[in-house]
């Protein structure tokens, strides 16, 4: 079968056909060996998920395969354990000894090194991670990754981290975007690279919404809490102000945090049309079409599952996220067959145990 | 050699994402050969990999060529199907016992661990070669950042209490440290510490004898490698969430031990007193003060060896009273002159650090 697979029709080009009840008899007994073993079955257990999740979703005619396994994960776990977690434990050990002796401004100093250890390596952990999970993902028997080791993106991840925050964090958008485009641009699938070119002017406005809103919601909230107070007024005298003060900043608090929450969510919604919007593979354009709505949803529900159920939908959550994830994706253009050969890129013999260690969730 | 079979199939070569329609033909005597009008390709069934179950269809590899997939209907004939690889779910050790089999031998082997785990300190730590000990407690503290006072008379005094307390040959190191706050440490190494805000409220040199006799029964005891193998458990169970600077001396300081742990550092300390002839009622008034000051609060989270110990103040003071025998004739452990030099050791040591973090 020759030939290209044109994505401009009617049909969405990325289908996911799982369902929670199949999933749920993935996601039990992964929770009773997860705990039987103290932990260590779940890497396991994110295999199977993981195998299940990319085998229900459908990419135009043929579905995704996950192909990586619980040992190699466990393999990047122990890893970073050897290779980071050791050193980091001798490191504090030693500053915590050295403040003992009296070498205070030594031992800070000591511990300060750690922790910009850290730092650069949240960043090389996002891109190994991102590199993974290409290098073990199925389309037609062809793959994707990455020759780069990340190593100089952990130090752009700092560098523009830290720009992004200096001018009162103005320049956080630059920073994530640009982070966005860097780390795609060195991503390939088969024999083609991706390219990525979001820009922070379309995120920015929403951005200086944290800086408005603060003042839109505290002009509001004072009134609302002189409302409650003159309320409290009306119905008890002094003691009623005092209450329905009370009630009034109570209000006004809850009011603070879910508008910051609100905002948080709108940002993110836009950055995350934004920056997959801009990302493009070979004649492949994708679109990501979650309004800021849709996220509210999602997390509103994830919420009230994990409440109502004591913690047990946690498991539901990666299901739930990569559902999400993929019923708003969007994919337009051509694909060339003959041309999607497979990927030339070296591949890792263990999984993201970096990106585990600093537990970063799926997507 | 059994029976040949033809059925249906997709496969990708793994070389580009070109998909073959066609046949899948066995020939009963261990080769696959599949055929398309746009490949063709034989191999060993040994060959032949389960890959994942997808609805209606079961996805194999192959061992020597990593991204061949081949998709196969999950209805095979059954005579197929017995030469096609097993099915693989959760992983080999589980797949292999079944699931139910393999929790069990799971939940207990890991409770077999927690329970090792639990108990590892308590036989584990009276092991571990005082010598070794010593270099751990080096490591960790070094000189305490020449924050112990020293003054000839002072050390003197100190020499000549520790000699009371501790009739062994090789001493603990003893010291006093210029803290402020009313406590005392054993640390790591056999190295036993009073606080200058201790030695400052104490009335009498006996207090102070009662005080270092039980912070020796900790060292004696091995009380501080046991306390220090189960802090070192728990920051791994708390995997490197423990990460301050002041962590560090804080932690011992608050390195707590256990109520059984107390019980034997006091009997240890009242059985050295009597050998030497040192009255327990200092010991026994120091307790009831801190009785009346901090109340009887048996877990007061107070930082340490000697004040947050578990049996309450009032209890302990009790006891080193009982211990008191009328018909004996104690000598006093130190002359005034000695107990006032051991007062001043801090303030008249001019080299002596003071005690900030920052």
């Amino acid at each position: 079968m020759h030939g290209s697979q044109n994505m401009d029709g009617a049909d969405s080009a990325f289908v996911f056909e799982g369902n929670w009840k199949d999933f749920a008899k993935i996601a039990f007994p992964n929770l009773l060996l997860t705990i039987v073993t103290l932990g260590i079955y779940r890497f396991w257990a994110t295999a199977r998920e993981r195998r299940y999740l990319w085998s229900r979703t459908r990419f135009v005619d043929e579905h995704l395969e996950w192909a990586g396994t619980g040992m190699e994960l466990f393999l990047g776990f122990l890893m970073v354990f050897v290779l980071f977690g050791i050193p980091y434990a001798f490191l504090t050990f030693v500053a915590q000894a050295l403040v003992a002796r009296g070498y205070e401004a030594l031992g800070v100093g000591l511990t300060f090194v750690a922790l910009t250890a850290i730092f650069y390596l949240l960043g090389v952990a996002r891109f190994r991670g991102l590199r993974y999970r290409l290098s073990r993902t199925r389309w037609r028997g062809i793959r994707g990754g990455s020759d780069d080791g990340g190593f100089l993106f952990g130090l752009s991840y700092m560098w523009k981290t830290i720009v992004g925050w200096i001018p009162l964090g103005l320049l956080i958008p630059w920073s994530m975007t640009s982070l966005w485009n860097e780390r795609w641009n060195k991503m390939s699938f088969g024999p083609f690279p991706f390219q990525s070119n979001a820009e922070a002017g379309g995120v920015f406005v929403r951005f200086l919404l944290f800086y408005l809103a603060p003042f839109v919601l505290f002009v509001g909230g004072m009134i609302m809490a002189g409302m409650g107070m003159l309320a409290g007024y009306g119905i008890g005298g002094e003691d009623g102000m005092a209450v329905g003060g009370v009630i009034g900043i109570l209000g006004l608090l809850l009011f603070f945090y879910l508008g910051l929450g609100l905002i948080a969510v709108a940002f993110y919604a836009k950055f995350y049309r934004e920056v997959v919007g801009a990302t493009r593979w070979r004649d492949l354009t994708f679109s990501f079409e979650a309004s800021t709505l849709d996220w509210v949803k999602l997390l509103v529900v994830d919420a009230l599952l994990v409440v109502f159920t004591f913690g047990i939908g946690l498991i539901f959550l990666s299901y739930r996220h990569w559902k999400f994830f993929m019923t708003h994706l969007e994919a337009g253009g051509e694909i060339l067959l003959d041309e999607l050969t497979q990927s030339e890129t070296k591949t890792a013999r263990h999984g993201e145990g970096l990106l585990d260690a600093f537990d970063m969730g799926a997507i | 050699m059994g029976e040949a079979f033809t059925i249906p199939a997709d496969w990708y070569d793994g070389t580009n994402a070109v998909r073959h329609s066609g046949q899948l033909a066995w020939d009963g005597r261990g080769t696959f050969m599949l055929d398309a009008p746009t490949d063709r390709q034989s191999f060993a069934a040994s060959d032949l990999r389960f890959g994942e179950t997808r609805p209606g269809k079961i996805v194999y590899r192959r061992e020597s060529v990593p991204d061949f997939r081949l998709i196969l209907p999950q209805d095979v004939p059954p005579g197929l199907a017995a030469q096609l690889p097993p099915k693989k779910d959760y992983g080999a050790w589980v797949d292999r016992l079944g699931l139910g089999k393999a929790a069990a031998i799971f939940a207990m082997v890991s409770a077999m661990a927690v329970a090792l785990f639990l108990t590892a300190p308590d036989w584990l730590g009276p092991r571990i070669p005082a010598s070794w000990e010593r270099n751990i407690g080096d490591a960790m503290i070094g000189d305490f950042g020449g924050r112990i006072c020293h003054t000839p008379a002072g050390d003197a005094a100190l020499a000549k209490l520790l000699a009371r307390v501790d009739p062994s040959e090789e001493k603990v190191r003893a010291g006093i440290a210029n803290m402020s706050m009313v406590n005392a440490v054993a640390l790591p190494g056999g190295q036993v510490l009073l606080f200058d805000g201790l030695v400052q409220q104490a009335e009498s040199a006996e207090e102070l004898a009662g005080v270092l006799a039980h912070e020796v029964g900790h060292v004696r005891e091995r009380h501080v490698m046991t306390a220090l193998l189960r802090q070192f458990g728990l920051s791994i169970l708390l995997a490197g969430a423990d990460s301050g600077v002041t962590n560090g001396v804080f932690g011992l300081a608050s390195m707590g031990y256990s109520r059984e742990a107390e019980r034997e550092a006091d009997e240890y300390a009242r059985a050295r007193m009597a050998e030497g002839d040192i009255s327990p009622l200092g010991a026994a008034g120091f307790f009831e003060r801190m009785s009346e000051e901090h109340g009887d609060n048996a877990d007061t989270p107070a930082l340490a060896g000697w004040l947050a110990s578990h049996p309450s103040s009032g209890e302990r003071a009790e006891a080193y009273r009982d211990a008191a025998d009328d018909d004996a004739r104690y000598t006093p452990v130190l002359t005034p002159e000695e107990f006032a030099a051991l007062k001043s050791m801090c303030e008249e040591d001019p080299d002596v650090e003071a005690f900030d973090f920052f």
